[in-house]
């Protein structure tokens, strides 16, 4: 197997040419392969290639076999039936060989109709590229595809020279294994492959990799992402592109991702949906969740409670640290980041107590004993500005929303605030904006 | 802290109106920038040269720009792509450096043009070029970068309420309206080379290349789903009307007063110079202030649309919110663009004439390609899917191509012999 081959101009003069010599007499350009002939032992021509078709089961993906037209018939030449690639040529293993037909099957690329010139996710550099060319090599035995060109000039050389343009220019190529191919195709099939890289990156990273990516391509990683990663991203990006990429998906998928999601985040997507797409895809979720969204979505997005969460931990102020700290861990994996327990007096919340304050506390001492200070609250119906003055005032990170007989029902984090923030600076008008931002 | 009684209200509705604002913007904003200096100049020049007797040409101007910024917009919508990435995906890497070589020295060449026109209409005013060509180059780059994507919107959409100069310059011409309803319904074209080549100009200058790239990148990055596409076509459909309406008042208020007083002119600025007398002061300002505002917004257009596509093609990062070091060649297109067009218009003694005459000849070459490439992603069901255009529709995309095909390929014999 061929080495990562980030080939980076970083060798000077000599050697650098040397090196890149030597890899190009080592792989084969799949742009190149258009149009070649394919002969039998004997030279004679047989037909010309038209596609290289890789099987997409393995990090390097191997040659399957490739499209070869044979007069005006568009037929499938199997890799067993070949005895050699070169650059030039493809030569038959035997002097003939059955004639199918064309036929795609699921779990394989076609090099040329489906990667070559279209948009691909680097993985290791975080950003969308086009391929210039393809690069398969011999490791093994076996003809892989090992790498991806994205370089200018293995484009200029492409469109310039055209056909008469055979030898590879690797310049600037990618390992295969550090790339996500978007293959979609009219066949529609899905990768099998696992993609490890894509859960390295973070959200922010994914929203700007699905910024960049065309329609088709978005679902498609959009589709290879797990449930919680989706969730992630859709909480980072805009609230009107998270409802596009919700749109464009089943609704089945668009409501498993927004359950992943915190539920102030999701409640805000759901509110920019037509209520028609809506209903369709709250059809679609778990009782549990549907029942927290409905009640979410009845207050006014530009109140308190518009942007709160409500999932919140509440007990009794007779509770023990223990019961506390049993809840918390319960709500660990929950999504919205549940961080300290609201003590209750019957219907009232008297305090809050973090999770740090509870730390090294003796599991059997009730929780009233850890009440220091004050409890800062605000009204569901509070607009904005006194959303945002009431936390710079307080300096904590989060605020306890409650209703009119001081029930509580949620909770503002510091990020939702943030939220409201950019979402305001956005709607400046240019010069009001300042640097960077 | 606040304790009102109100109930806890629900959600408002969202209306028909609000909906239509939120997809408002790429068809009124590329449709208006189609009436930039050389189309003003190209409709001043058809009304104070044949009056109101070509009129036709720009209805079916307007219809062509209907059907082809429609259409655009559309492909936009569905792939997620720009129009120069598309080609490369679609026609191969040949078609897409053809494509976007064309489009950058065109661009650059209709930059040149929108710098002239800021020029020509500060002149007017009495500010010399060497002030407002420069003052105009930063106030569109600092907008256009600073500002972002949303703030550019809405002060292209401001801007692009100048337009409404061009009407009230036309009223105040006081047109003969039968004359120009006669001519607007009626298709007659003089025999001559002249005619023709106005003809062919208007339609080039309507249907531009960088307006269909642009309006194309800007509905993928406006992220309108194609279940807006309706909507958006009501965007699309009013803007290229509104378009066709400056144009036609343009034409109305020369073939008023220059043309019945037999006045020449070739170029727009001499439109409004020569307006002065004969439909009075204002309507001499109205129209010079049209056509700085009109130059302002093409010249703050061109520059992103073109560095979009040329990133797009090379499938580089091309994003505002990215920095020159993550985005080199978006920034070095964008400013190369600006910088080039700008440059050109102030260099003393540029033969800008032949470069703006150059331009108009290479956008008319570069729309054939263009709507072959548009046509073919339109009916592609592997590109489109289920958005996919029908037989019908197809068909009047190539009555426009054989319409482009057949002017461009008349004058060509026409120039030769």
């Amino acid at each position: 197997m061929i080495p990562v081959m980030l080939v980076r101009p970083r060798l000077r003069g000599n050697r650098h040419t040397l090196v890149l010599q030597a890899l190009s007499e080592a792989l084969v350009s799949v742009a190149g392969l258009v149009g070649r002939p394919v002969r039998a032992q004997d030279g004679t021509p047989v037909g010309r290639l038209t596609d290289v078709v890789v099987r997409a089961d393995a990090i390097h993906p191997r040659v399957a076999g490739f499209h070869v037209r044979i007069g005006d018939r568009s037929c499938w030449l199997h890799i067993e039936d070949v005895a050699g690639v070169e650059q030039g040529h493809i030569e038959l293993a035997q002097s003939r060989f059955d004639l199918v037909d064309v036929q795609r099957r699921p779990g394989e690329i076609m090099l040329v109709a489906d990667v070559i010139d279209h948009q691909l996710v680097d993985v290791s550099g975080v950003r969308v590229v086009r391929a210039s060319d393809l690069y398969l090599a011999k490791t093994l035995g076996v003809w892989q595809l090992v790498g991806v060109d994205v370089s200018w000039g293995s484009f200029l050389r492409r469109a310039l020279l055209g056909s008469a343009s055979r030898t590879p220019t690797p310049a600037q190529v990618l390992d295969w294994a550090g790339v996500h191919s978007l293959a979609v195709s009219e066949g529609s099939f899905r990768l099998n492959r696992t993609q490890e890289g894509l859960r390295l990156l973070n959200p922010g990273e994914l929203a700007d990799l699905l910024d960049d990516l065309g329609r088709s391509e978005r679902l498609e990683l959009l589709q290879h992402l797990d449930l919680e990663s989706a969730a992630d991203t859709l909480e980072v990006l805009d609230d009107e592109d998270a409802v596009a990429l919700l749109r464009d998906g089943t609704p089945e998928r668009a409501a498993a991702i927004l359950s992943h999601m915190e539920l102030d985040e999701a409640v805000d997507a759901l509110r920019d949906l037509e209520s028609e797409e809506r209903e369709r895809i709250l059809a679609s979720m778990e009782p549990a969740s549907l029942g927290r969204l409905r009640a979410l979505l009845l207050y006014d997005e530009d109140t308190a409670a518009g942007i709160m969460t409500s999932d919140l931990i509440k007990i009794g102020a007779d509770a023990t640290v223990e019961a506390a700290v049993a809840e918390l861990t319960a709500a660990r994996d929950r999504p919205d980041q549940v961080a300290s327990v609201v003590v209750m007096d019957g219907d009232r919340a008297i305090a809050e107590i973090s999770a740090a304050q509870l730390l090294g506390v003796p599991p059997e001492q009730p929780v009233s004993q850890l009440i220091n200070s004050g409890l800062v609250t605000i009204a569901a119906q509070a607009s904005m500005g006194e959303v945002i003055e009431a936390i710079a005032d307080h300096r904590g990170t989060g605020l306890l929303v409650v209703d009119d007989a001081g029930t509580p029902i949620g909770r503002i984090l510091a990020d939702d605030v943030v939220d409201v923030l950019a979402r305001e600076h956005e709607r400046r008008w240019p010069w009001q904006s300042e640097l960077g931002a | 802290m606040t304790q009102t009684d109100a109930p806890v209200t629900k959600k408002r509705r969202i209306g028909p109106l609000v909906a239509l604002a939120a997809v408002v913007g790429p068809g009124l904003i590329a449709g208006l920038s189609d009436d930039d200096p050389a189309g003003i100049t190209t409709y001043s020049v058809l009304g104070a040269s044949y009056g109101y007797r070509l009129l036709w040409v720009l209805l079916v101007s307007t219809v062509a720009l209907i059907l082809f910024q429609d259409l655009g917009a559309r492909i936009g919508v569905v792939t997620g792509q720009g129009l120069a990435g598309l080609i490369r995906q679609r026609y191969g890497a040949r078609a897409g450096m053809m494509s976007i070589s064309a489009l950058l020295v065109a661009n650059i060449g209709t930059t040149a043009a929108e710098f002239a026109g800021i020029a020509a209409g500060g002149e007017i005013f009495g500010i010399p070029r060497w002030i407002s060509v420069p003052c105009g180059a930063i106030v569109v780059s600092v907008l256009v970068l600073r500002g972002g994507f949303r703030g550019v919107e809405r002060v292209l959409l401001a801007l692009s309420a100048i337009f409404l100069a061009y009407i009230g310059a036309g009223l105040l011409s006081k047109p003969d309206w039968g004359a120009a309803f006669q001519g607007l319904v009626t298709p007659t074209l003089p025999p001559t080379r002249d005619a023709l080549l106005l003809s062919t100009a208007t339609l080039g200058t309507t249907l531009a290349p960088w307006g269909l790239a642009f309006i194309q990148s800007y509905a993928v990055d406006k992220k309108i789903n194609p279940q807006q596409l309706r909507l958006l076509r009501i965007d699309v459909i009013s803007g290229a009307i509104l378009t066709g309406v400056v144009g036609f008042f343009v034409v109305v208020s020369c073939a008023a007063t220059l043309n019945r007083n037999g006045i020449p002119i070739d170029d727009a600025s001499s439109a409004a110079r020569a307006l002065e007398p004969l439909a009075g002061h204002l309507a001499a300002q109205l129209f010079a202030i049209g056509l700085v505002g009109a130059a302002l917004l093409a010249a703050s257009i061109l520059p992103l649309s073109t560095a979009y596509s040329v990133c797009d093609v090379a499938g580089r990062p091309a994003a505002l919110d990215d920095s020159i070091r993550e985005a080199p060649l978006f920034y070095g297109t964008f400013g190369a663009v600006t910088v080039i067009g700008a440059g050109l218009v102030l260099i003393p003694g540029v033969p800008l004439v032949p470069i703006l005459v150059g331009t108009q000849v290479i956008n008319a070459v570069l729309l054939l390609p263009l709507l072959f490439y548009m046509s073919g992603i339109a009916q592609s069901r592997t590109l489109m899917g289920e958005y996919a255009v029908g037989k019908l529709t197809a068909s009047a995309y190539w009555i426009v191509i054989a319409l482009v095909i057949v002017s461009i390929g008349t004058l060509a014999v026409l120039s030769f012999t």
